[in-house]
């Protein structure tokens, strides 16, 4: 058996990773040296386990890493020739003096799988003037698993964590030990422990939610945010409300997702004061490419109404920001923050609704 | 390091006994684990690279018995940690008992005793599964950490500076610092269920990982009741009734349509039922012949858990 030199992959592969998405850094790659130097890859399976133990962190990057490893192997085989003799590979991986010896040897090993492989697409080019069909199907396979969409539930916790307005007026029933301390100190005798109030978050939530038509892909978002604000958040239940609209909150939202219960604008908004965080969730146009007058009209009246209660408004567009351009939304942007949905943003609007960061609209960036 | 590394590796193997000269907080009871060779490495690289192995990995198919495995065969101190929804990391360090010192001190003033010396802040600190851990100086020992998802989200990130260089603590009320000896920096195994949904990305990246997959053939079933029944000491079922038990489990898993697979511990669980419930073997025949075609299972009970499940299937006859 011709010896493998897993040195001589390790930092190609590290890349390679590191670009298809692995969450790796340079410790990572230590380690790796480190177990390769304890013997852990003394061949090739035995190096590609070793990866997939450290550098995998699901069961779904340990199935990808086979079809990445083989790319890489092919692309370095057709690189071979050129690199073997100005000594390209050979000179960082040795520490032992042998590198010629085990260089050498190495390459025969995956040759004769390339060879199998490569008459292939030479017989395509005698007769073909294109190679086009293999690569695409290489490369796309495994993109769209990646990211289902941008911001994970566990994002969206850690988001609402923020959202915090903490009141000591639950029950007196939390020891003080330091205060305690400090009145036994005082007084040179024992009377009775000190207690706090409980805090309790005290933030209220409004989350109005555009249903259907072009939401209809981020309904699954839509419902992963409310969830999460109900029951994942540091929110009290009752302090979370959720009404649905279509296209434009208008005189009447909804309570349930199906638009079935309707409820008038202004009984929600008779509940809202200048304390309460109000979210909206919507494309507003950006989904289609919309611009249309009435719509900005009618989003503009809502808008100077509920402003007129609160000024913790953000907006949530699950387009990306490059999308609003020439639709309502790029209107909107400039009354009300909008954000687009990813982790960094998302952090941005839950600032704003919590009043960390003032109203900041798109004018004012510049 | 000048000092001579005691090289640790787990063989994955098959002894009742523990080794000479194993710790005397070492666990004495075998844990029968049959080991692959893939999580043989990786337990043999989180011991090389003193980074926590996180396993993954159906219910009931042996993430929690590995590191118990583990320290028997090597003769290390074990200390475990089950993870609740209210864990913090401090707790796995140590938990101080402020209340008990001021309640001694008072207690003096009366009665002149207590049992411990509330001049002495050290005696009202206990330590957690990591800080016993740390304090053992003179070998490396085992730790589990089980079940971290279900922590709270800042739970991981909090573990990571703790399981890292300086591989230390400090104990705020008492001002000492706990700390692992460099080469005895304990072995970490950490169990997860993805029920809060993924792990934060720093943490994943500082972890081993390994996915304990369901022993899905037959020849990997039949080797694991070896091992349990050796261990055991106790007779093991028949030939005919294991064969016909596992060939009616493992039908079960991959054809029977069920929302919730059992795993390996409750094979194990359904064997011995059949073996021994009724004071006498459920008969091998009868297992794989009438009840399968008539849709029956005997002691059901123990291998489905939801009722969905249930409906599929009829308990078997009791044999009279």
């Amino acid at each position: 058996m011709s010896q493998f030199d897993a040195t001589d992959w390790i930092i190609q592969l590290f890349l390679r990773l590191k670009s298809k998405g692995y969450s790796l850094g340079v410790d990572e790659y230590r380690a790796a040296l480190e177990a390769v130097e304890a013997g852990y890859a003394e061949d090739e399976a035995m190096f590609l386990e070793l990866v997939q133990i450290l550098w995998c962190h699901s069961r779904s990057q340990q199935i990808q890493l086979d079809p990445i490893w083989q790319e890489l192997k092919r692309e370095a085989q057709k690189q071979k020739p050129p690199l073997k003799d100005p000594e390209g590979i050979q000179e960082p991986p040795s520490p032992t003096p042998k590198a010629d010896d085990e260089v050498k040897p190495q390459l025969p090993e995956p040759e004769p799988l390339i060879k199998a492989r490569e008459p292939l697409p030479k017989q395509e080019v005698s007769s073909l003037p294109v190679q086009a069909p293999f690569t695409p199907v290489e490369r796309e396979g495994i993109l769209p698993l990646q990211s289902y969409f941008p911001l994970s539930r566990r994002s969206m916790v850690y988001g609402w964590r923020f959202l915090q307005r903490p009141v000591a007026d639950g029950c007196r029933n939390v020891l003080d030990i330091p205060a305690t301390i400090q009145r036994v100190t005082e007084r040179g005798y024992y009377l009775s422990p000190v207690y706090r109030r409980q805090l309790r978050n005290r933030a209220r939530l409004l989350l109005l939610i555009d249903q259907n038509g072009s939401m209809m892909p981020f309904h699954r978002f839509a419902r992963d945010l409310v969830e999460t604000a109900m029951e994942e958040s540091s929110l009290q239940k009752d302090n979370v409300r959720v009404f649905y609209f279509h296209n434009v909150p208008a005189s009447h939202v909804y309570q349930d997702l199906y638009l079935t219960s309707p409820i008038s604008l202004q009984e929600v908004l008779g509940a809202c004061d200048r304390d309460t965080s109000v979210l909206i969730v919507s494309d507003a146009g950006a989904a289609r490419g919309y611009r249309r007058q009435e719509r900005i009209q009618e989003t503009t009246r809502f808008l100077l109404q509920l402003q007129k209660r609160t000024h913790l408004i953000a907006w949530l567009n699950p387009m990306s920001r490059s999308r609003w351009v020439g639709s309502s939304a790029e209107i909107l942007s400039y009354l009300v923050p909008m954000f687009q949905v990813d982790r960094f943003e998302f952090g941005e609007a839950i600032d704003v609704v919590r009043g960390v960061t003032g109203p900041l609209v798109q004018g004012d960036e510049d | 390091m000048n000092q001579p590394v005691q090289i640790l590796k787990f063989e994955g193997k098959n002894i009742r006994q523990p080794p000479s000269g194993a710790h005397s907080e070492a666990p004495k009871e075998p844990e029968p684990y049959l080991v692959s060779s893939r999580l043989k490495t990786a337990v043999n690289l989180a011991i090389t690279l003193r980074r926590p192995l996180l396993l993954e990995g159906d219910p009931g198919c042996g993430k929690t018995c590995l590191a118990k495995a583990v320290a028997f065969e090597l003769g290390l101190p074990f200390f475990r940690w089950n993870v609740q929804s209210t864990s913090k990391v401090q707790d796995g360090q140590y938990v101080y008992d402020a209340l008990g010192r001021l309640h001694d001190v008072q207690l003096q003033k009366v009665e002149r005793t207590s049992r411990r010396d509330p001049s002495n802040p050290e005696e009202y600190c206990e330590m957690g599964a990591l800080g016993k851990a740390f304090e053992i100086k003179d070998c490396t020992s085992v730790v589990l950490i089980d079940e971290i998802d279900k922590a709270e989200l800042d739970f991981p990130n909090d573990l990571l500076t703790v399981l890292d260089k300086p591989w230390g603590f400090e104990v705020k009320e008492t001002g000492k610092w706990v700390e692992a000896r460099l080469n005895h920096v304990p072995i970490v195994f950490i169990t997860s269920n993805k029920e809060k949904g993924n792990l934060p990305d720093a943490f994943l990246r500082r972890c081993l990982y390994h996915y304990v997959e369901f022993p899905g053939s037959e020849k990997a079933l039949r080797d694991i009741i070896d091992r349990h029944y050796q261990s055991e000491q106790v007779e093991a079922p028949g030939d005919d009734l294991q064969s016909a038990a596992i060939a009616r489990f493992i039908s079960l898993r991959n054809e029977g349509g069920l929302i919730k697979k059992p795993g390996t511990s409750e094979f194990l669980d359904w064997l011995k039922a059949l073996q021994t419930y009724m004071g006498k073997p459920y008969s091998a025949d009868k297992l794989i012949g009438s009840d399968q075609k008539e849709n029956k299972l005997p002691y059901l009970e123990v291998l489905l858990k939801v009722q969905q499940d249930w409906r599929k299937f009829k308990p078997a006859d009791e044999p009279v």
